[in-house]
């Protein structure tokens, strides 16, 4: 990737404010991040809790470069078959059905078992050619043109094996396919990896990145997200129910509300036109913020003295 | 700012951030990519590719603002006292002399006065420390303390003891040995200048002084650290006062979680084993019968149990303590751990351990199993609460000093846990040199154990339970 095919990056405000454009509001850190990862060709690893927005990111990098984003979604039990490439089995044995009649014309006069050998060797290995192979995700970024977003999601999710896959595409931008040799990147993807912490990351993968620990919002922040993503809220309203979000963080939970959240309970309080925040509104909607029931009696309990410290100041 | 650079990733290192080269000569590209101009900018840019976890952000934080505190102003300033210095030397020379000498007949005549008759003061203020500090140019001094820190090797600073020390021979390395005898001439003569001069002593050694706190915080604190975690780790257990039960916990916790990481690692690799006819042939239907592709059967390896029984009798109490928070610590990073307490009688305390916090649940079970040591009747509860639930992937740790008050040491029963369990092993707190001496039954119950071993300190635990981990892979 080449600045000047990428105007949109040149540096971290520039960044910054076409996130904005595409409403996707974020702290300076995270421009940096972006503008670092460009500037040295490095993937980024963005850690933070569910719900922050790292999968946002990437694909409003993907928006903000129109680029094509491709994601690879990691589980448990990822293979190269399923992430690199595959062999297209089915197309290679249909061409070897149709290819064994036209075998008899081919060696006809040939004499003997080497020259027949010979014959055949000189039509190479066609069928571990590029015609027979199936691009899986991170072989497909590779192959694109312009240059793409890829997206490694909940690398976490993934075996430890899977990360040393990765170890060879991501430092060198490049794949080695025994059967063909080694397909470089035409132009190297912008890479965004996302991890949950669910476990830890390999030292080898993390060196490779740059390391992107994306927290819960400011106040400030989070009002301009909601401002952004439902701008029919009224700035009254909207200070309230940020406040009232954060203060439920601090709150001992199984998993606390996070910016997404925020966004689906702004909409749905919007759509029961409330003006204010009041107690029994709350008590309602709860369960748009929280997943789980433990944490709704957890918060239900302590609703009163919340609102309080979210009352319009 | 390269070298700067370097030191500050020192520093890193020393408060066991991990740096690796790579990752500095990254810090570098993102240095010179970002510029210095933005300090935010940049200290997030170095903290992407310096720390790798929440944590260490947090202490690349503070060693940034700490070391960086000091040094940025300096540059700034750098460039602006160079620029002072050598723009105009000779015409700005007297004029600031007389300026100084203007402002000081006006603030502060008997200094000046002292300097018109004494003309070791006179020289004393001609000086370019005295100069610094009578127009209150704080910046220069900065850069004077910094220069004279560098010459004494302020950097191989290590225990807080040695603060003093430094701050001595930085003020010797400054030139302070003139002020200090000026002010005891100036004494000698109870001169009215003592107190303007005495003060000017005071700002520079509480300025030093105060430079080699911040040095020792940056560069001394990891390295003081590390220091006691090698103390701890080789301190006999029973010898650790209260206050290190702290971090002697989380120490074994450290080496708790590093054992797991590698122990769950190895459980998730499966062993290929026989080909899987019936697979590879019905995946094969969908080529024509042709197969493709050969499935094997994977041999799923059980994961092992481990049985922890603890000694927590009058004799090993203090080493018991220990161990229990081991186990504890055990309990909580690894899958199927059962604990089990005894003196007299044993009992399983493994749901105190999973229902307590360490310290309480350690306290539980010294009240509810300790007293005096029973050996034969403790191994026969264990036989009925567990013997049963012992088989080819069960290990059995043996925690206690095998000292059982000349009563029955039940020797048949250890054996019988001997030829079930996959392994048997006894960590002894005493040296291997008493064992079997007086009432001691060791060397008894040694032939039924697979592995058997002193241990009374953390170095000792670490390596056996690297040891019983590799054997339980």
């Amino acid at each position: 990737m080449q600045l000047d095919d990428f105007p949109q990056l040149a540096s971290v405000t520039q960044i910054e404010q076409g996130f904005e454009a595409f409403g996707y509001i974020c702290s300076t850190k995270i421009a940096t991040a972006v503008f670092l990862a460009f500037q040295l060709r490095k993937p980024i690893l963005v850690e933070g809790p569910p719900g922050v927005g790292k999968t946002e990111l990437a694909k409003t990098t993907a928006q903000l470069l129109d680029l094509p984003l491709i994601r690879l979604q990691c589980y448990e039990g990822l293979d190269e078959a399923k992430a690199l490439y595959e062999w297209k089995y089915g197309k290679q044995l249909l061409y070897t059905q149709v290819l064994k009649e036209k075998l008899g014309d081919l060696l006809k006069g040939a004499k003997g078992l080497a020259e027949s050998v010979e014959r055949l060797h000189q039509f190479g290995d066609i069928f571990y050619s590029e015609d027979f192979l199936e691009p899986r995700p991170l072989l497909k970024a590779m192959q694109q043109e312009r240059g793409a977003i890829l997206l490694i999601d909940e690398i976490d999710k993934a075996d430890y094996e899977f990360e040393s896959l990765l170890l060879e595409i991501l430092s060198d931008y490049q794949i080695s396919i025994p059967e063909i040799g080694t397909i470089k990147a035409r132009t190297s993807p912008m890479v965004f990896l996302t991890s949950n912490n669910t476990r830890d990351i390999s030292d080898a993968l993390k060196r490779r990145c740059l390391h992107l620990y994306i927290p819960f919002p400011s106040v400030e922040l989070e009002e301009r997200i909601v401002r952004s993503r439902v701008p029919n809220v009224d700035a009254q309203l909207r200070h309230q129910l940020v406040e009232f979000v954060h203060s439920l963080r601090q709150l001992d939970l199984k998993k606390s509300p996070a910016i997404s959240e925020t966004i689906d309970w702004a909409r749905s309080l919007l759509l029961l036109h409330a003006g204010q925040l009041d107690e029994e509104l709350v008590r309602s909607t709860l369960n748009v913020l929280l997943k789980f029931e433990d944490d709704i009696e957890a918060a239900n309990a302590e609703l009163r003295a919340l609102l309080q410290g979210a009352r319009p100041g | 700012m390269q070298s700067n650079l370097v030191s500050f990733i020192q520093v890193l290192r020393s408060h066991d951030v991990r740096v690796s080269p790579a990752e500095t000569l990254d810090a570098m590209t993102v240095a010179t990519t970002l510029g210095y101009a933005n300090r935010n900018l940049l200290r997030d840019g170095l903290a992407m590719t310096l720390a790798k976890t929440p944590a260490e952000e947090a202490v690349f934080l503070a060693c940034f603002d700490r070391y960086f505190y000091q040094r940025l102003s300096d540059f700034s300033l750098g460039d602006a006292s160079a620029a002072d210095d050598e723009a105009p030397p000779a015409s700005e020379e007297p004029a600031n002399e007389t300026g100084t000498q203007g402002t000081a007949t006006g603030d502060a005549s008997p200094l000046v006065a002292a300097a018109a008759t004494d003309p070791g003061i006179a020289a004393l203020l001609e000086s370019p420390l005295m100069r610094s500090l009578v127009d209150n140019n704080r910046n220069e001094l900065t850069v004077a303390i910094g220069r004279a820190a560098q010459e004494v090797g302020l950097q191989q600073i290590q225990l807080f003891t040695q603060k003093g020390q430094f701050t001595r021979r930085i003020l010797d390395a400054m030139g302070e040995e003139q002020l200090r005898s000026a002010v005891i001439e100036l004494e000698r003569r109870e001169s009215p200048a003592l107190t303007e001069l005495q003060r000017y002593r005071d700002i520079l050694r509480e300025e030093v002084r105060s430079y080699v706190e911040r040095e020792y915080l940056l560069h001394a604190e990891g390295r003081t650290r590390q220091f006691m975690d090698e103390v701890l780790s080789k301190t006999r257990l029973n010898n650790i006062e209260h206050m290190y039960l702290h971090k002697v916990h989380e120490l074994v916790r450290k080496m708790a979680k590093k054992l797991a990481s590698r122990y769950s690692r190895k459980r998730r690799q499966l062993k290929r084993g026989q080909l899987n006819m019936a697979k590879t042939m019905r995946r094969g239907i969908a080529n024509d019968g042709v197969m493709f592709n050969v499935y094997w059967r994977q041999i799923r390896r059980e994961k092992p149990q481990i049985l922890a029984v603890c000694d927590v009798s009058g004799s090993v109490a203090a080493y018991a303590k220990f161990l229990l928070m081991f186990l504890y610590s055990l309990q909580d990073v690894l899958p199927k751990v059962r604990s089990f307490a005894f003196a007299s009688q044993l009992g399983e305390v493994s749901s105190y351990f999973d229902e307590y916090p360490v310290e309480k649940a350690i306290e539980l079970v010294n009240w509810k199993y300790g007293g005096a040591t029973d050996y034969g009747n403790s191994l026969r509860d264990f036989a009925r609460l567990a013997l049963d639930d012992i088989n080819s992937n069960t290990t059995v740790i043996m925690l206690g000093d095998a000292r059982n008050n000349n009563g029955d040491p039940a020797l048949e029963i250890m054996q019988a846990i001997y030829q079930r369990a996959r392994q048997v092993i006894w960590l002894n707190p005493e040296s291997r040199r008493v064992w079997g001496s007086g009432d001691s039954e060791m060397l008894r119950y040694q032939s039924a154990c697979h592995f058997s071993a002193e241990c009374n300190n953390l170095k000792q635990l670490e390596r056996i339970v690297d040891q019983l981990l590799k054997s339980t892979h």
